[in-house]
């Protein structure tokens, strides 16, 4: 039986009683047609924060088209930390009309998004549109934008210089970035920047600052999505090779390595369908090198059998899963978690396998090279876990350790006399030869095998080579468990209330947490991020509390993992329109399920 | 000194006696041995059949995969160590069935590894079901009424992708086969050689007596004409040529791909993320 869907539109959403918290963030909203600009627009901003030192997150909410359709950009920034894309809305950059009645008008309420607080920057030349409770504050941007350049799209720098104007933020790093997201190219740099520092003024000039205290001018961080952060997680965990078919969401890793190819010395390849990338990525870690694949849910369902043949053969392979909502085509350029179920049960039989999921872009990284080093070590397949959410959006970071040493695992010595590649051990790691070493020739079988890789399965069946073999291999799952970290938890101590999450849900948690506890309620979280196997310490985190488990899918693919490994009484609180969830959202869907 | 003892394999091939695979396997370790490669250095990657069990009984770097799959597996391993030889080798249910995006798009990259299918227009290790290269009118399990469908012609198949070695040979004439398989193995670029394989228990049409009835040994004057070569590669009937039918030189994957340049990716060190790499994201 399933746990009954909460229905997510008819939510209390809960906003935070502390006025000034949200004083003390602001949230700016770029919204137009794609091929407006307006992610290159949010680039530029987000970047001007995190220069000053403060906390991003970004929200891309964009359609599966090339030009026209409806998309935006927010951005979150504060001192504060800032863990998912907020609630609330101060500053509208609205690129056409459309832009600028949709975020201001209250109906609609685009994928739970706010209307419109505070102030809407806005051509002076839309005029015809229904105006609301928002600040509206045209300005001459085309006029502005045609005194510096003949391009229209300069329009949007004359924006983005009113927006930083009316939250005080001084003019020259945004200066800097805009030179940096220019370059020398000509003097395009040059009129970006002096039709933003128009725009600036102008506004300055017209009307007053916004209501907010943002503390900048504090030490920089850096702004990565969880694409790239996988990306450079990989290369820092000693990747040499990414061979992969595109997919969105899990194409950004993919652009990204491709474009720094040349600088990580990477091979860096597109082969003819998934099957083929997941099979070169397994050839590779055979012969010796560290080489990646990755892939949404219906790329991923294709490269589902040589997953298994991996398991058998026991070649390391870590496979990158950036989750959308299926099942099918589904919906490409939006968010859930659905493909649990799929990565859990991908591929025939059994065999040791490891499901890792990052709550954040800098876990992106860490947990992606870790994923490298567990394939090695255990022989196995290991699958990191995304989705469009986290993939796909930016988020400051304030800094990443770069050290790191792979671990290539259990290798023989060129010449070993009498080797056995599947040498039965007690932790069911037996040194793995690669192609080249001297002497260790030895076949690698995707039917069942003995210790030396001959088949059982045909002739010479042998159920007892079988059970010690299977064995064996299901033994590395036992000793890898032995390794999890313990379990994060987040506002715990006092917990009533347990809110277990997996993956990309893990900040907006926290805040619907902080919300519930302005309101007396007792919750904390439970935050996975090694799926499977299943840290045991959690059985113990859960007991004797009223556990709620949160994830983005109809089912609850997650919660009948946790039930099926751990004897526990849970309430779900899903959702799956394709949105990220929002703080106040979930806040008051979990107090909900708390209630019932 | 290498000799074909030390491609001798511990576990004896369980094919069916006077099986065309046999004939294969010898040329292949025949081929190694005579070019001086060390059994340390040579892999041979298969998918899933009748001959794809042939890693087994080599003495050699063995990859035995899944069924089609053979080629993505073996271009990432030259891809990895460009330094080793690597023989990707199965049947024509695996590679022109399952396999065919990859054996096009290999074909296309012209990665430096040689494709040996052994070619016996049945499914053998499924007991005798009609595969891409049966001929019309072939009766089987999957076809008791006959085959309807034409078969496909892997030569010109492979002409068409951009193979840069196109070769037939015949499992009844070994010493021409192993002589075709060697100068596989030294073309510089993918080359590919189909092997008329007779399945001497499912297939009671293409028998070694029907092939020794056809098959010619043919000598192009010219292997570098594609046209001339298309035209050759499509003579099937009374009269079917074996040989090397067509090689041009051309750059493979390998010499193309920047990555390269540094030396093997296998030799390549621990390069990791630096402070540097960091300075964009800021």
């Amino acid at each position: 039986m399933y746990v009954k869907n909460i229905d997510y539109r008819e939510i209390h959403i809960i906003s935070s009683h502390n006025l000034a918290v949200r004083e003390e963030e602001t949230i700016v909203r770029v919204a137009g047609a794609a091929g407006d600009g307006v992610q290159s627009a949010g680039m530029i901003i987000s970047k001007v924060f995190v220069r000053n030192g403060l906390n991003v997150m970004t929200y891309n909410y964009y359609q599966d088209v090339i030009r026209g359709g409806q998309s935006w950009y927010q951005i979150r920034g504060s001192h504060n930390p800032v863990r998912s894309q907020g609630d609330g809305l101060d500053i509208l950059i609205a690129l056409n009309r459309d832009g600028l009645e949709r975020h201001t008008n209250p109906e609609i309420n685009e994928g739970g998004a706010s209307p419109l607080e505070g102030i809407a920057i806005f051509d002076q030349g839309i005029t015809d549109y229904s105006p609301r409770s928002a600040r509206y504050c045209p300005m001459p941007l085309a006029e502005i934008a045609a005194k510096h350049s003949k391009v229209a799209l300069v329009k949007n720098t004359v924006a983005i210089g009113a927006a930083m104007a009316s939250l005080g933020i001084d003019f020259s790093i945004v200066a800097d970035v805009i030179r940096d997201t220019f370059g020398t190219k000509g003097n395009v740099a040059e009129q970006n920047v002096s039709a933003a520092k128009e725009g600036y003024e102008t506004y300055k000039a017209k009307y007053p600052p916004l209501n907010k205290r943002l503390k900048t001018g504090g030490k920089g961080k850096l702004l990565l999505s969880g694409g790239e952060a996988v990306g450079l997680g990989a290369v820092s965990g000693g990747l040499k090779m990414y061979i992969a078919y595109p997919m969105t969401p899990a194409s950004s890793c993919l652009h990204f390595l491709a474009a720094h190819a040349k600088q990580y010395d990477l091979f860096v390849k597109i082969p003819e369908d998934e099957i083929s990338a997941i099979n070169m990525a397994i050839g590779a870690n055979y012969a010796g090198v560290r080489a990646m694949t990755g892939s949404s849910g219906g790329g991923f369902s294709l490269m589902v059998e040589a997953l298994g043949m991996a398991g058998m053969l026991e070649i390391p392979i870590v496979v990158y899963e950036s989750q959308r909502p299926g099942p099918s085509t589904g919906i490409p350029t939006k968010t859930e978690q659905g493909d649990l179920n799929l990565v859990l049960g991908a591929s025939q039989g059994d065999f040791p396998r490891i499901i890792l999921a990052p709550g954040d872009a800098a876990q992106s990284f860490y947990l992606t090279r870790e994923a490298l080093n567990i394939a090695d070590t255990y022989q196995a397949p290991v699958i990191v876990m995304s989705d469009l959410y986290l993939s796909e959006h930016e988020e400051s970071v304030d800094g990443l350790d770069l050290s790191f040493t792979p671990d290539y695992g259990k290798r023989p010595g060129d010449g070993e006399a009498n080797y056995r590649r599947y040498l039965i051990t007690d932790d069911g790691i037996s040194p793995r030869a690669v192609p080249g070493q001297e002497g260790l020739m030895h076949n690698e079988d995707s039917d069942e095998h003995d210790e030396y890789g001959n088949v059982v399965s045909d002739a010479e069946t042998d159920p007892r080579k079988r059970v010690a073999i299977m064995e064996k291999r299901m033994r590395k799952l036992e000793a890898y468990r032995s390794t999890i970290p313990a379990t994060d938890t987040y506002r715990f101590d006092d917990a009533d209330v347990a809110v277990v999450q997996w993956g990309s849900t893990r900040g907006v948690v926290e805040e619907a947490i902080d919300l519930l506890r302005e309101r007396g309620i007792r919750a904390g979280a439970v935050e996975v991020t090694h799926v499977f196997p299943l840290n045991s310490d959690i059985e113990k985190l859960l007991k004797g509390k009223k556990v709620i488990v949160v994830e983005g899918n109809y089912t609850g693919q997650f919660n009948r993992l946790l039930k099926s490994e751990f004897p526990v009484d849970t309430v779900l609180v899903n959702k799956f329109n394709g949105e990220a969830f929002y703080p106040g959202e979930l806040a008051g869907m979990i107090q909900g399920a708390i209630r019932n | 000194m290498i000799t074909v003892k030390d491609y001798e394999g511990s576990v004896k091939p369980d094919w069916c006696p006077a099986c065309g695979n046999f004939a294969q396997l010898s040329a292949i370790k025949g081929s190694l041995t005579e070019l001086g490669v060390s059994p340390s250095n040579a892999v041979v990657v298969s998918g899933i059949g009748c001959s794809s069990n042939l890693p087994e009984f080599i003495r050699a770097y063995g990859f035995h995969g899944i069924h089609g799959r053979s080629l993505p597996v073996a271009s990432a391993i030259k891809w990895a160590n460009p330094k080793l030889t690597v023989i990707a080798y199965g049947g024509d249910g695996d590679g022109f069935f399952e396999g065919t995006q990859h054996f096009f798009h290999t074909a296309k990259r012209n990665v430096d590894i040689t494709y040996i299918v052994s070619d016996n227009q049945v499914f053998g290790l499924t007991t005798g079901q009609a595969s891409p290269t049966a001929q019309l009118g072939y009766v089987s399990k999957s076809t008791p009424e006959g085959n309807i469908e034409k078969p496909i012609n892997p030569l010109t198949f492979a002409l068409a992708a951009g193979a840069t070695f196109v070769a037939r040979g015949f499992s009844g004439d070994p010493k021409h086969l192993q002589d075709l398989v060697k100068k596989g193995i030294q073309h510089k670029g993918f080359s590919f050689i189909d092997v008329l394989s007779p399945c001497v228990t499912f297939n009671k049409t293409n028998t070694y007596d029907f092939f020794r009835k056809r098959v010619y040994r043919y000598e192009s004057p010219d292997t570098g004409d594609f046209m001339a070569a298309y035209k050759k590669c499509e003579e099937w009937g009374d009269r079917i040529p074996i040989g090397l039918l067509y090689e041009s030189i051309q750059e493979t994957y390998e010499e193309k791909d920047p990555v390269y340049r540094k030396g093997p990716i296998i030799e390549s060190p621990y390069r990791g993320i630096t402070p540097q790499d960091l300075q964009e994201f800021l």
